[in-house]
């Protein structure tokens, strides 16, 4: 039977550390990062744009299959950067958990209530021995009723914030040095300016140009709430249009 | 609480008789931002840092000091999901004796149920200590009132503390500072001038949160707008 009281175990559960650290937390942090994928987040005037990379690693694969994006309702969307089977278990309780909502409540869960929930249940995995943190880095996306276009990002240790740009996964601290100089001046961006700051940043960040095929881009729009996860035909516009601008 | 695994306490003695869990979660609390609190003659005042990890998060989502009951509010240091459950856990228990009592919870009675979980989870099997240490600040019948509780579950009534990265300093910048006899208006310059003391940067209304509950037994936290009027009258 294992005793965790320091003596070693501080880094096998969730525990204090003597420099009051939770380990398995940070472990956490960083198996989101050993995915080795990249995501980007960016909230303009009236819309929100998520992109992430797509990496198939093998051609035998059905990329149809290979997917991080995921809508949690209509009208909610869940880009989800780390460890995949942790993002499914994720996944599919934040979408039992809006359904519940939108019964019991009779209105659409906010994207806020439901970032606050993702965090709440990754908070107890920080505190339980039992559970151990998912390696799941999950923006959140939608358009509030009251507060327009939200990206919230969620993180295993409990953490949840409204961003106006993020990132996460690999390259996450370039990204958010990069966003963080072009979204200084509190830019209101249209709908193409958001969507084409969200991929520009990705390219720029992993410093090579993309097809259509490698990408994967969700958005959601005021006038259109619908959480929408772009065509390849929609994404190659968007690149084209990226690179005439250059 | 916990999986059958884990029915063991977590938090055991050391030889030397400590509660080591205890104290790594005081080092925790102890990295965190500062925050502080000031009781005056017709009110309280609490405060706190807000330095956000990024200038691309929406400070407007975020809200350190939160309401417990409309005349109680609360603050912390240390680690925010923590801190999250615990406020969650204290509204329903003011709720609940407020249904059965028909009247809302005095100070002490809250705090002292608050108090009561943290401890909890310093015994209970297949779980870890709080890393927060809580302010509370309320005005009931017995007056204003401000108590800290911290992740062993003990607390205490104070006339001014302070809590996270900054603490001694604070402490005795408000050791100096405070008097009995001090209003609200004053105590909350006090509160600024002393979280200005170990500010990194440019302390602003964008980067600090106060808030106060006064004579009518409301706690509210106080608008940005206001809080550059303070910082103003401070200058």
């Amino acid at each position: 039977m294992s005793r965790g009281s320091g003596g070693g175990y501080d880094r096998h559960i969730t525990i204090f550390s003597p420099e009051g650290r939770l380990f398995q937390v940070e472990y956490a942090f960083k198996a989101v990062k050993a995915s080795g994928i990249t995501s980007i987040g960016v909230r303009g005037k009236d819309s929100v744009c998520v992109v992430t990379q797509k990496k198939v690693p093998d051609k035998l694969l059905d990329q149809r299959s290979v997917t991080h994006l995921f809508p949690i309702t209509k009208y909610l969307g869940l880009l989800a950067t780390g460890m995949t089977a942790d993002a499914r278990t994720l996944v599919q309780q934040a979408r039992n958990e809006a359904a519940e909502f939108r019964f019991r409540y009779g209105y659409e869960m906010p994207v806020d209530v439901l970032s606050k929930w993702i965090a709440d249940k990754s908070q107890i995995y920080t505190q339980h021995a039992y559970m151990r943190p998912l390696g799941v880095v999950a923006m959140v996306l939608g358009i509030d009723d009251e507060y327009g276009p939200r990206l919230y990002k969620c993180d295993p240790a409990g953490h949840y914030f409204g961003h106006k740009a993020t990132s996460a996964g690999l390259k996450e601290q370039e990204a958010i040095n990069f966003l963080e100089k072009k979204m200084k001046n509190d830019p209101l961006l249209t709908y193409e300016e958001t969507v084409q700051t969200a991929i520009s940043a990705l390219q720029s960040v992993l410093q090579e140009d993309f097809k259509a095929t490698e990408i994967e881009v969700g958005v959601v729009r005021k006038e259109n709430p619908i959480f929408r996860v772009l065509t390849t035909e929609e994404i190659d516009e968007n690149l084209t249009a990226i690179s005439e601008r250059d | 609480m916990g999986d059958s695994q884990y029915s063991f306490s977590l938090t055991t003695f050391s030889p030397s008789g400590k509660l080591v869990q205890i104290e790594h979660a005081l080092t925790a609390v102890g990295s965190g931002q500062t925050s502080l609190g000031i009781k005056a003659a017709n009110g309280v005042v609490i405060a706190t840092e807000k330095k956000l990890p990024s200038i691309l998060v929406d400070e407007s989502s975020v809200q350190k000091m939160q309401t417990l009951t409309p005349n109680i509010g609360v603050v912390y240091s240390g680690m925010g999901p923590d801190f999250r459950v615990l406020v969650r856990k204290s509204r329903k228990q003011a709720e609940q004796y407020h249904r059965l009592y028909k009247e809302p919870i005095p100070v002490t009675q809250l705090v002292r149920e608050t108090a009561a979980v943290m401890q909890e989870f310093t015994q209970s099997g297949g779980v870890r200590p709080f890393g927060v240490s809580l302010l509370v600040a309320g005005f009931d019948d017995k007056g204003p009132q401000l108590y800290q509780v911290d992740p062993s579950g003990s607390y205490f009534s104070w006339k001014a503390s302070a809590m996270g990265k900054n603490v001694s300093n604070a402490k005795t910048f408000l050791e100096k500072r405070y008097t009995d006899d001090m209003e609200l208006d004053d105590a909350v310059h006090t509160a600024i001038l002393t979280l200005k003391e170990g500010f990194e940067g440019q302390i602003s209304s964008k980067n600090i949160e106060i808030g106060i509950i006064g004579a009518d037994k409301k706690f509210r936290v106080l608008s940005p707008a206001e809080i550059d009027d303070y910082l103003a009258e401070v200058e």
